[in-house]
């Protein structure tokens, strides 16, 4: 039964489980890196796969259904990072009103611009229909098939891990961003705004979360449906905390959970063993409790995560 | 005063209320329209008794105060509420809908017409809701009261299934059996907190996932057969001695679907309001909640308190479970979007956490659910507007800061306006 085929299709699937996880986790990452908790992910990737499904349909281009989801997931963050940072409001709370907001505007659009509830139509062409085998790389036994002959939003996640971890380490916005969920006061002090930098971080999640949710409907499937992310902004928060809040760390553990997803799903199409598919199904949520136990103590969140920062205005 | 007054006076006024309350919320308005609104009268009279008793026993300025402060803690609400409603209507008026219209189907479904089903959709949501309020008191968040509803739901089935006991017996042990399963389902994400600090925020929500497709096993294994199309995806009917009375068995006209699940969920409400201002238990537990360190020097532990709020909390969710199993469908369907957890939180959070508020809002969100559903039967309008009138409330409710930004910039402005007048004055 477990033959080469099926380990190299296991990992590829991996990898296309995992996307979506990697891409919230790292936006999560810089996110929490400037002192903003973003439990809003859920709702951003949420926006971000209704818009990208729509767009894509209606415009019969899914580049420009990308281009929605991120754009839409970009502005929906804004409230998070309104609500938080200027209206200091706790961030968890505010993160929990805007994964419910996010699930009525879906529901309410979707009948509004579709027309009824449920799945929205498929879209004429999906970025699936986009994959390309990088020449030569692609040939490599496993590795090719994994990372070289994949579907675009997936290559670009590959390129955003690499790259914010350039900008997190090595550029002065990084830093004044880390330094904002470090020691906010101290990046006041020289003259750099933390209410700037923290709009910045969560704008950025916002980005990504959206390309997450644009590669829920349009790449890694035709349509969007009601609730299709189904926990994951919740796993990638699982992932940034195993991952120690690093975007390669964040894109490690989201390997992880794409690979429990991948099994669950072999497990429950084969049959290895007899058991209800629900005990499939429930074996990530399970790994992830385990992860976040297991793996939490080792890492280390930023210092100043989850609280407010207010600048005192002097009455003039 | 007099000491005998004071408790005739409580006594007048716990009778009124209780009797107004199931006046009012057993009615079905389409017949029973008198028992209605005798219900609401009698409640106020039970409030003109409290604010009475309390002027007699403080004096009258004590009682501009205590009024002063009432309506300060409402303004807020409702001031986020009459927006809400605003912008939706503006929403609606947008994408082509009346929206007044849409109202008047929404309250009069909501409030009148469908009055029974708000009560319906209200008991289970002030269940989960005390459940996350609870929590929030020992700084947790119980954003997983979904799963611990399930755990209510599956643990209350099954003991209702086979225990056969007279009901005033069997349904206490069917109630304690279903608190003790949510009870024990947060052991595990209390452990992890207290052990290795792992947020309940991911936990309980992963769990939550876990018990949402246990649901499915349970029923399969107790009743539900997915060959069959008598019922694939539910359970066997409950022992009808395990069924929660209904308010048709004492008042005439009420609606049959109509159980005392509401009566029981306020007086839920009213022991935990009881059990965390006047009791040591709750002390300790605000005190952790408000300031680790200061609760920790004043030899609080503040593992035992986390243990003990992430359980009470995950027991009350089971009661929403409870609610629905043994008052309005007597049996367990499979239905992997109930989400009375998920709504539980905003219910929660848009009573600030206050045990007595919640319920309060959550016959506010139910008569919304209500409302919404009458309303996009009879005027084609999405119910879905009703989800989004929802969020609005609730952004504009928690986000507090908006109106101290909005009163220091007014009061700015004042003085600016007085200084100016002094300025040319001068």
């Amino acid at each position: 039964m477990i033959t080469f085929d099926f380990i190299v299709n296991l990992l590829v699937a991996t990898i296309r489980l995992s996307t979506p996880i990697t891409l919230a986790a790292i936006g999560a990452v810089i996110c929490e890196r400037s002192g903003i908790v973003n439990i809003a992910m859920e709702g951003i990737m949420l926006i971000g796969a209704f818009f990208a499904a729509i767009v894509a349909f209606y415009s019969g281009n899914p580049w420009l259904g990308l281009l929605a989801g991120i754009f839409f997931g970009a502005i929906f963050s804004l409230l998070h990072a309104f609500a938080t940072v200027s209206l200091h409001l706790d961030h968890v709370v505010s993160g929990a009103v805007l994964n419910i907001l996010a699930l009525g505007l879906t529901r309410y659009l979707m009948v509004l611009i579709v027309g009824h509830p449920g799945t929205s139509d498929p879209i004429p062409v999906g970025l699936s229909d986009y994959q390309f085998a990088i020449p030569v790389l692609s040939r490599i036994p496993v590795i090719g098939p994994m990372f070289f002959n994949q579907t675009p939003i997936v290559y670009m996640s590959f390129v955003l891990i690499i790259l914010f971890t350039w900008f997190l380490f090595k550029t002065k916005t990084g830093l004044h961003i880390r330094s904002a969920g470090e020691h906010p006061l101290a990046l006041e002090t020289i003259g750099v705004s933390v209410y700037k930098m923290r709009y910045l971080g969560v704008l950025v999640s916002g980005m990504v979360g959206g390309l997450a949710g644009a590669y829920l409907s349009i790449e890694n499937n035709v349509s969007f449906t009601e609730g299709m992310t189904n926990g994951r902004g919740f796993i990638a928060m699982a992932a940034m905390i195993s991952g120690g809040w690093h975007p390669v760390g964040a894109f490690l553990a989201a390997l992880f959970f794409g690979f429990a997803d991948a099994l669950q799903v072999r497990f429950q199409v084969f049959k290895i063993v007899d058991l209800p598919e629900e005990v499939f199904i429930i074996f990530p949520y399970v790994l992830t409790v385990i992860a976040v136990a297991g793996l939490v103590r080792k890492s280390r969140p930023p210092k100043a995560v989850g609280t407010d920062f207010m600048i005192e205005r002097s009455e003039d | 005063m007099n000491r005998t007054y004071s408790t005739a006076l409580n006594a007048v006024m716990v009778v009124l209320g209780a009797i107004g309350s199931i006046l009012w919320l057993g009615a079905t308005f389409r017949s029973g329209e008198t028992y209605y609104f005798w219900g609401i009268w009698l409640i106020v009279a039970a409030a003109g008794v409290y604010l009475v008793r309390y002027t007699l026993e403080n004096g009258r300025d004590e009682l501009l105060a205590l009024v002063r402060k009432s309506l300060r803690s409402v303004v807020v609400p409702v001031m986020g509420i009459v927006v809400a409603i605003l912008i939706g209507g503006v929403l609606m008026a947008i994408t082509g809908y009346d929206p007044i219209a849409a109202y008047q189907a929404l309250f009069y479904g909501g409030l009148v017409r469908n009055w029974h089903i708000s009560v319906l959709n209200a008991a289970p949501l002030i269940f989960t809701a005390l459940s996350v309020a609870f929590a929030f008191k020992a700084g947790l968040f119980n954003i997983g009261a979904e799963g611990q509803y399930y755990l209510g739901a599956m643990g209350a089935t099954w003991a209702s299934l086979y225990l056969g006991l007279p009901g005033i017996i069997s349904i206490p042990l069917v109630f304690i059996f279903a608190a003790l399963l949510g009870a024990a389902w947060n052991v595990v994400p209390a452990f992890l907190k207290v052990k290795t600090g792992a947020h309940e925020v991911i936990t309980t929500m992963m769990l939550a996932h876990v018990a949402r497709y246990l649901s499915p096993v349970f029923i399969r294994a107790n009743g539900g057969d997915p060959a069959t199309s008598l019922h694939p995806y539910v359970t066997f009917e409950i022992l009808e001695n395990n069924m929660l009375p209904s308010f048709s068995q004492f008042m005439e006209h009420a609606n049959y679907r109509v159980h005392t699940g509401i009566l029981l969920a306020i007086i839920v409400a009213l022991v935990i309001n009881f059990l965390l201002y006047k009791t040591r238990i709750g002390f300790e537990i605000r005190a952790v909640g408000e300031n680790k360190d200061a609760a920790r020097a004043q030899g609080i532990s503040v593992g035992k308190n986390i243990f003990r709020a992430l359980l009470i909390a995950g027991a009350l969710a089971a009661l929403a479970g409870f609610n629905q199993v043994n008052g309005l469908d007597h049996k367990l369907f499979e239905n992997l979007q109930a989400g009375y957890g998920w709504n539980g939180i905003s219910v929660a959070l848009l009573a600030g956490g206050n045990p007595v508020g919640v319920v309060f809002t959550g016959l506010l969100w139910g008569m919304l659910d209500a409302g919404g559903q009458f309303m996009s039967r009879t005027t084609q309008t999405p119910s879905a507007i009703v989800e989004i009138v929802k969020g609005i409330i609730l952004f504009l409710v928690v986000a507090r800061y908006i109106y101290t930004a909005i009163s220091q910039w007014w009061k700015r402005r004042k003085q600016k306006q007085t200084t100016a007048v002094a300025a040319g004055q001068a």
